[in-house]
């Protein structure tokens, strides 16, 4: 017989090493891949079960904040700058890509408190939870490809090959939600002013972002903001690839890029060495 | 490893009473667990306390041990940490084999998925494959006993069909190690015979249980090992019979019984109308001297035909202590009841030493396991001294013949 051995000690995670760490990290995922899809199915798809518009719910959201950027622009109060393309198929784009992010980090924030009775009723690997999450919001940012290829098709503007290479360009935006995400959910599951304040700042970072204006918007302040802001890269050259075919500082990009990666692995050892406190605080 | 399964060694586990402080530390600890740092556990900061303090115990394979102690005492906590959700902050625990935990059931049920999705959502999270699911699906719904529910909203469930489908899902993860929480009293009563039914063939099957509860009969019949837990500490191991008892001794209050409030429980599939005493002649008494005849009469309601009930009467001295348990069952062969009816108790010499007792009554199932009805501490009874000078418990009739 092949009997499992666990044992249980103080400190557990932060004895375990480093690289031993990360084997048992890359195994919890690995692990509970059918426990994420089972997750992703119960809370995607019952999302929109007791309603009359089901699905369609995730494309009204978006089709309303763009309408008023679009009545804010038409009226003469926002001043986008040129960006090349009709406005609405600019805003779209901007406004789905940040909405990527956006959706991403609030979902995995909520990953661990959303699931309280869960994790103190049953032991399984927490980062499922975050996966489940994750994967929550990349399908509902799937499903609203199809609304852009619909904008864009309305306004007839052709996006380029360089398209196909779209959601690897905005992998990395995943990857910095994710990131903040956990870190945020387990410090949320102590306190939960820790949410509250990212979410107001995250507000307020989408204006130096430029998301609803155009990169080249005239005003030297916002120049050295959007120069500074590694998601303006991030957010610019996912939406530069299908407007324009090619990005305009692809090395500012593939810096932002690198950093994301780099600060998600890091959030999701912070994650790993510090979540086991949760369930003693829900 | 060995034939040992749990292996508990100076477990501890501190918690914190106040809300502000508890953020104020778990933000620390979780800081320092992000920097890498071990968090200082030993000891305890201001306005924390053990919820589980130094306990060591250790379980041999197929072994069935009962966790019991008062509400608070750590019981909760101690299975919480040998099911690896609280992490201990001192001690070691080594666990061999599989463990299922039927902490408590229905765990991540969505009220809008079928019984059929549920079932798979919820055995994926308690650890199944979904070839295994696959396989034990009939086993699962079978013992729910949900028949054409099976592909409606689980939010279309009775409260009752729910449970027995959650604990279905739970008890058929096939662990090697058993967790079991309280869970006996889920569920309607006839579900929770079936659920003992069921512990009893794990037990059968060589597995390890842990069953933790505060109602100490099922662990006086179903371990043969208990554990008393008091303030998170270990204060009692060895057989269930006597830790038990001991658990009992400290647990009865010291009102007396004519305070007591009446308590009253039970399906309701018979109902006691009400308990009589009578005196010789008949007449409705609330005492007797020791050593009389006593009588007393129970007046039930049957609503359907009841094969097999056993109808009882609990008296308890001033401490809560039983000093003497009569039912039908000791007496005569099985009853069967339906509609309105009445029973008669007759004790030849009521023997109890005299005092103040309180009185319960009650009918069980058959194997009584769980009761039709029972009404705890329903009235006094008085035994008056007949001067038998007689100390101790109970008068035992006597004679002594010199030669």
């Amino acid at each position: 017989m092949n009997d499992r051995f666990v044992v249980y000690e103080p400190n557990q995670r932060v004895k375990m090493g480093f690289i031993k760490g990360w084997r048992e990290m890359a195994g919890n995922v690995a692990g509970s891949r059918e426990l994420v899809w089972q997750l992703f199915k119960r809370d995607f798809f019952s999302n929109y079960k007791q309603s009359f518009l089901g699905i369609i719910w995730i494309f009204i959201a978006p089709v309303v904040a763009i309408l008023s950027w679009v009545f804010l622009s038409a009226a003469g109060i926002l001043k986008p700058g040129d960006v090349g393309v009709p406005y609405p198929v600019y805003v779209l784009l901007g406004g789905t890509i940040w909405g990527l992010f956006i959706g991403v980090f609030s979902t995995t924030a909520r990953s661990l408190t959303d699931s309280g009775g869960m994790i103190l009723q049953i032991k399984f690997p927490h980062e499922a939870l975050v996966v489940k999450q994750m994967a929550q919001t990349v399908a509902a940012f799937v499903i609203n490809l199809v609304l852009i290829s619909a904008v864009l098709l309305v306004f007839s503007v052709a996006p380029s090959w360089k398209a196909v290479f779209f959601p690897l360009a905005v992998a990395p935006l995943l990857l910095v939600g994710a990131g903040l995400g956990m870190i945020v959910s387990v410090i949320s599951a102590v306190a939960h002013d820790f949410e509250k304040a990212v979410t107001a700042c995250l507000g307020f970072l989408m204006y130096l972002t430029p998301v609803i204006y155009s990169a080249k918007a005239e005003g030297g302040l916002i120049k050295a903001v959007v120069y500074l802001n590694p998601l303006a890269y991030l957010v610019g050259g996912a939406r530069d690839l299908i407007l324009y075919g090619g990005m305009e500082s692809p090395y500012g990009y593939m810096a932002s890029a690198g950093m994301a990666a780099a600060f998600f692995l890091f959030s999701w050892r912070l994650f790993f060495l510090s979540e086991h406190k949760v369930a003693e605080r829900l | 490893m060995g034939d040992t399964a749990i292996k508990v060694e100076g477990v501890s586990k501190k918690f914190c009473r106040r809300l502000r402080q508890a953020m104020y530390y778990g933000s620390v600890d979780v800081g320092r667990g992000m920097m890498g740092l071990q968090a200082d556990t030993g000891s305890l900061r201001p306005g924390e306390f053990w919820a589980v303090r130094d306990v060591s115990f250790e379980l041999k394979k197929g072994e069935t041990m009962g966790l019991i102690g008062p509400n608070g005492s750590g019981k909760s906590t101690l299975l919480r940490l040998l099911n690896g959700i609280y992490q201990p902050d001192a001690g070691r625990i080594e666990i061999t084999g599989r463990v299922g935990a039927l902490i408590a059931v229905g765990a991540g049920f969505h009220p809008l998925m079928t019984g059929r999705e549920n079932i798979y959502l919820n055995c994926t999270i308690l650890g199944m494959t979904r070839g295994e699911i696959d396989k034990r699906f009939d086993d699962i719904v079978g013992f729910a006993d949900i028949g054409e529910f099976l592909d409606s909203p689980v939010k279309t469930y009775s409260s009752g069909m729910y449970v027995r489908l959650a604990f279905s899902c739970a008890i058929h993860v096939d662990p090697d190690i058993l967790l079991i929480d309280e869970v006996l009293a889920v569920g309607d009563l006839a579900f929770s015979v079936k659920c003992v039914e069921k512990i009893k063939e794990f037990k059968g099957q060589g597995k390890t249980i842990i069953l933790v509860t505060h109602d100490p009969g099922p662990v006086k019949r179903v371990c043969g090992r208990a554990l008393l837990l008091e303030k998170g500490k270990v204060s009692l191991d060895g057989p269930s019979g006597a830790v038990v008892d001991s658990y009992m001794r400290s647990q009865t209050k010291p009102d007396g019984p004519g305070e007591s409030q009446a308590r009253r429980w039970g399906t309701g599939d018979i109902k006691i109308t009400s308990a009589t005493f009578l005196d010789e002649d008949g007449r409705p008494a609330n005492g007797a001297v020791q050593g009389s005849p006593v009588t007393a009469v129970l007046e039930f309601e049957a609503k359907k035909k009841v094969d097999g009930p056993v109808f009882g009467m609990v008296f308890r001295d001033h401490k809560g202590e039983v000093m003497s348990i009569v039912n039908t069952r000791q007496s005569g062969p099985p009853l069967s009841v339906e509609g309105d009816g009445s029973i008669r108790l007759s004790v030849d010499a009521f023997n109890l030493t005299p005092g103040m007792y309180a009185v319960t009554v009650a009918v069980y199932d058959s194997d009584r396991l769980y009761p039709f009805d029972e009404l705890r501490d329903i009235c006094s009874f008085e035994v008056k001294d007949a001067g038998l000078d007689n100390h101790g418990l109970v008068y035992l009739p006597s004679r002594w013949e010199l030669s």
